[in-house]
């Protein structure tokens, strides 16, 4: 199917904002969205999968007298279907309570120009394309260690467009690409089994290295192999980006959202000007990002999105707003307001989180680091106390450093803590900076963690 | 539809060469909630019309979804699926296989004793904004309150190329309801879900009273919690914790997608794993249950799978891929989030089988130790570790329940852990929840309350 021009998805958008109101919205909000996705899928050590996905929808968001209804529908080509969800979006609105805090939709603002977020050979790529590059990352895998079971993984494009308009003016359109590949692997030596091992490459313009994707899933793999007990103390850690992606998500991400500060949820809440975290730490919420995986011109409310400062050397700085949290605290909205396509009201959420790098390379941060542990990979931090920030997570697994070299894996090892505790005993932030989903970050040294053992 | 859909298929039998074709027809209709501190954050209506298509071409699929129900952009979708399939092809090893199933005609029809979708939107605000009163009113100190609702009502329509044709209701009726309380710097949070394929009736049962009276109590409770030690301890889980422990710990093992891809039980079919008191079954026909349905998205119908019999590993959770690997039959477990996702193996509703211990009797093993009542986030590994987050946790001194504790976490291997367990309750209760697996399936999980000699508590004291 062809894609939707930007010129069909903003007459779209703008016609149903107009129907909105004719109906009788007195406010209206629309989002139009489209994604056409083709995956090669490896499962087993083969590639014997694909799929395309075409998904394509509009959100309607309406106020009458302060109360809020949203309705969606995936039909778009018919105005039938249109005129239902609008009528839908005005019943529920009209069932709804009315929010005193209600001041309606976001206003028009110009937008900035990103880089590095669409590229047609991205977009252009054939399932052939795919599969050669699906082959050459099992290839290299195989290439490593016969011990090595790659388990699953696979090679996408995608196609992104979205549109928003609204009552006050706003009229977007902005267009993107995302290619990934990416490997899962174990390995397998008698009766033991390593934790399952991931590397990926994922960018929004053709920048990828299946070779080293392969590889690199396959080393770990096998060097989680060699495994010995370790005992239960404090400890330092150095926490590469897997493993900051998933303790910060549920945690440190939460505290810096205005809804969750508004709603008492945050513990940094009456905290801005304080210092929050050891002064190497830098933290900055870009939209903007070149290439950056959540770089858009605007956030879900057709806001433009900017580069805002969360926490710089230690201190925090600023919270991030949509504009209904923005206006509820007198300020404006930060281009933070995110959405799950048109299925999904827009939410408070963070764009590329960048924690900027420090000085010394990677390298230099391990070889000076005595006695600690290197964690990629976590288990449970989704059941962390999104609120107080403590954790109680599992590495897996996690590595030995010993006079500065990796030596063995370590099975089963909890780490525990609190997170805002970790932020001020990080004492090195290495240069090696890498994008992980909503994460910019290089590795991170934190100081006594406790670990418990076995 | 289904005239449609029986078209489709043969196309791909016929006209582009597969072995084997699937479609799967939605009409989804949703309602949704937010609510936060008892402002409606929006309410949310959704209309959904999609077509899932499969096809299996030399031993490869090829998946196509489309938001649309129109003959030509299906023919096109299919056609491009064949074509993909052909390319994946190219450098299989093994070709894939279906192991046989019956084929079946069938109308499933949804009896709710009250229907979401005939419940006015206004009833729904009112039920949610009783859960926030509940919690709410409950203490000065509870904070925030979140109130999510969905409800999803539709028909599917199940075709293949071997002749089943399967029109299946939806209906799901979920809610999930969180509680933060704060006082003198300590933060807690608190959360419960609520889930059924009966009907808008289960907040007869689980009614805002008892449900938010529960999230409220224990985000109070835990403020005067402490840390628990970290190190390894006898514990007694609750049957909240118990399910999650079952799913996570053993039952992604036993999905046989996870087996075969080195997963720890695949060199231990046959063999004993646990006490003889571990007995676990996957259960897609528990009356009303968030994971229950008549037909999986393959088509076969939904069974009642015995996991653990007596420590043994009696069984695995198939599709029909797998199965055939196995030589076996599909177990039902095939499942789609919806038409946008291919199916694949997914648990429905887990559980352990009771014993003869009362609650008493359980603690009065436990010198010193832990009782973990309910559960927050879990997550498996395929070498066999396990992780179950906690929310409400007592110490146990001498065989009593003791002073609360916060934020503590159980981990270990399940092949070690499932040896430990040392006595079983005879009570019995069923959770339900939500589970990812790149796609998100509704189940329930539970069992009895029980007693593990040895596991790793990870706490920060």
């Amino acid at each position: 199917m062809a894609v939707l021009e930007s010129n069909e998805m903003l007459s779209l958008a703008e016609k149903t904002v107009k129907l909105a109101l004719k109906k009788g919205a007195a406010e209206a909000e629309v989002y139009v969205y489209e994604g056409q996705a083709t995956n090669i899928g490896i499962d087993l050590g083969q590639i014997s999968k694909s799929n395309r996905i075409i998904d394509r929808g509009v959100g309607v968001r309406v106020s009458t007298n302060k109360t809020i209804g949203f309705a969606y529908t995936n039909i778009v080509d018919d105005q039938e279907a249109l005129e239902n969800i609008v009528s839908r979006a005005l019943s529920a609105a009209k069932a709804s309570k009315p929010d005193p805090d209600w001041k309606g939709f976001a206003p028009k603002k110009p937008y900035s120009s990103i880089e590095k977020t669409f590229d047609s050979k991205v977009a252009d790529l054939g399932s052939e394309d795919l599969v050669n590059v699906a082959s050459t990352m099992l290839d290299s895998a195989g290439q490593v260690n016969k011990k090595v079971m790659a388990i699953e993984g696979g090679v996408g494009n995608a196609y992104i467009s979205n549109a928003i308009a609204n009552s006050n003016g706003i009229s977007g359109f902005d267009k993107g690409t995302v290619i990934e590949c990416s490997l899962a692997t174990l390995a397998k030596d008698g009766n033991t089994v390593t934790p399952v091992c991931f590397e990926f490459n994922a960018a929004r313009t053709y920048n990828l290295d299946p070779a080293w994707v392969g590889r690199e899933a396959a080393k770990l793999a096998v060097s989680a192999l060699k495994t010995k007990p370790i005992e239960t103390k404090s400890t330092k850690l150095i926490l590469t980006q897997f493993a900051l992606q998933d303790l910060l998500s549920y945690t440190l991400v939460n505290a810096v959202k205005a809804d969750s500060v508004q709603r008492n949820q945050s513990p940094f809440k009456d905290k801005i000007g304080q210092k929050v975290a050891s002064e190497d730490l830098t933290i900055y919420d870009d939209g903007l990002f070149p290439s950056g995986m959540r770089t858009w011109m605007f956030d879900g409310e057709g806001v433009p999105h900017q580069k805002t400062p969360l926490i710089e050397k230690g201190v925090l700085r600023n919270f991030l707003y949509d504009d209904y949290s923005a206006k509820k605290d007198g300020k404006e909205s930060t281009g933070n307001a995110s959405r799950a396509g048109y299925l999904s009201t827009p939410s408070v959420d963070i764009t590329n989180f960048h924690i900027m790098p420090g000085t010394k390379s990677s390298d230099e941060m391990l070889s000076q680091v005595d006695d600690g542990l290197i964690i990629y990979y976590l288990q449970g931090a989704h059941s962390s106390n999104p609120v107080s920030g403590e954790f109680s997570v599992v590495a897996t697994p996690a590595w030995k450093i010993k006079n500065g070299e990796i030596t063995y894996a370590s099975r089963g090892v909890m780490l525990a803590g609190n997170i805002f505790e970790v932020l001020k005993n990080i004492s090195v932030i290495a240069s090696n900076e890498r994008q992980m989903g909503q994460l910019i970050s290089p590795w991170i040294q934190v100081e006594n963690v406790k670990v418990i053992g076995k | 539809m289904k005239d449609v859909l029986t078209k489709i298929n043969k196309a791909a039998t016929g006209k582009f060469g597969a072995q084997y074709a699937e479609a799967r027809a939605q009409k989804l209709f949703k309602t949704m909630l937010t609510l936060k501190e008892g402002r409606v954050e929006a309410a949310k209506q959704g209309i959904e019309n999609g077509v899932a298509l499969r096809v299996l071409v030399n031993g490869a699929w090829g998946f196509a979804s489309v938001g649309s129900l129109n003959e030509e952009i299906l023919t096109d979708a299919l056609s491009n699926a064949c074509k993909m399939a052909k390319t994946a092809s190219l450098r299989l090893k093994t070709p894939i296989k279906l192991a046989p199933a019956k084929t079946v005609t069938d109308n499933v029809k949804a009896k709710p004793k009250k229907n979401p979708s005939e419940i006015p939107m206004e009833d729904k605000i009112k039920n949610a904004l009783a859960f926030n009163g509940a919690i709410l009113g409950f203490d000065k100190r509870v904070k925030s309150c979140s109130v999510d609702y969905l409800d999803l009502t539709g028909t599917n329509f199940f075709v293949n190329s071997e002749g089943s044709s399967i029109e299946q209701d939806k209906l799901y009726v979920w809610s999930r309801i969180t509680a933060s309380a704060q006082s003198q710097g300590v933060f807690t949070f608190s959360r419960e879900e609520i889930g059924s394929t009966a009907g808008y009736e289960v907040f007869d049962t689980s009614t805002p009273q008892v449900i938010g009276e529960m999230v409220a109590k224990r985000a109070i409770a835990q403020l005067n919690a402490k840390a628990p030690k970290g190190g390894s301890f006898p514990v007694v889980l609750g049957p909240n914790v118990v399910g999650v422990f079952v799913h996570e710990a053993f039952g992604h093992l036993a999905e046989a997608d996870l087996a075969l891809s080195g997963g720890v039980l695949s060199t231990n079919f046959g063999k004993k794993i646990g006490s003889d008191l571990v007995t676990f079954y996957d259960d897609g026909t528990v009356d009303g249950a968030f994971g229950s349905f008549k037909y999986d998205d393959e088509g076969v119908a939904a069974q009642k799978t015995l996991l653990i019999n007596n420590g043994v590993v009696s069984g695995l959770m198939h599709n029909r891929e797998t199965a055939q690997k196995f030589n076996t039959a599909s177990t039902g477990n095939a499942r789609a989030e919806d038409f946008r996702v291919e199916p694949i193996i997914r648990m429905r509703n887990t559980y352990m089988a009771p014993r003869d211990h009362s609650f008493d009797e359980l603690l009065g093993g436990v010198k010193s130790g832990y009782y973990f009542k309910s559960f927050r986030g879990g997550q498996a590994n395929l070498d066999g570790t396990f992780q179950v987050g906690v929310q409400e946790g007592y110490e146990i001194i001498n065989g009593e329940i003791g002073e609360p504790v916060r934020d503590a976490s159980i981990s270990g291997s399940t092949l070690e852990t499932l040896f430990k367990v040392d006595a079983v309750g005879k009570d019995f209760q069923l959770w339900p929840g939500r589970c990812g697996k790149g796609q998100t399936a509704f189940i329930c999980d539970g069992g009895p309350h029980i007693r593990i000699k040895e596991v790793v508590v990870g706490g920060s004291a």
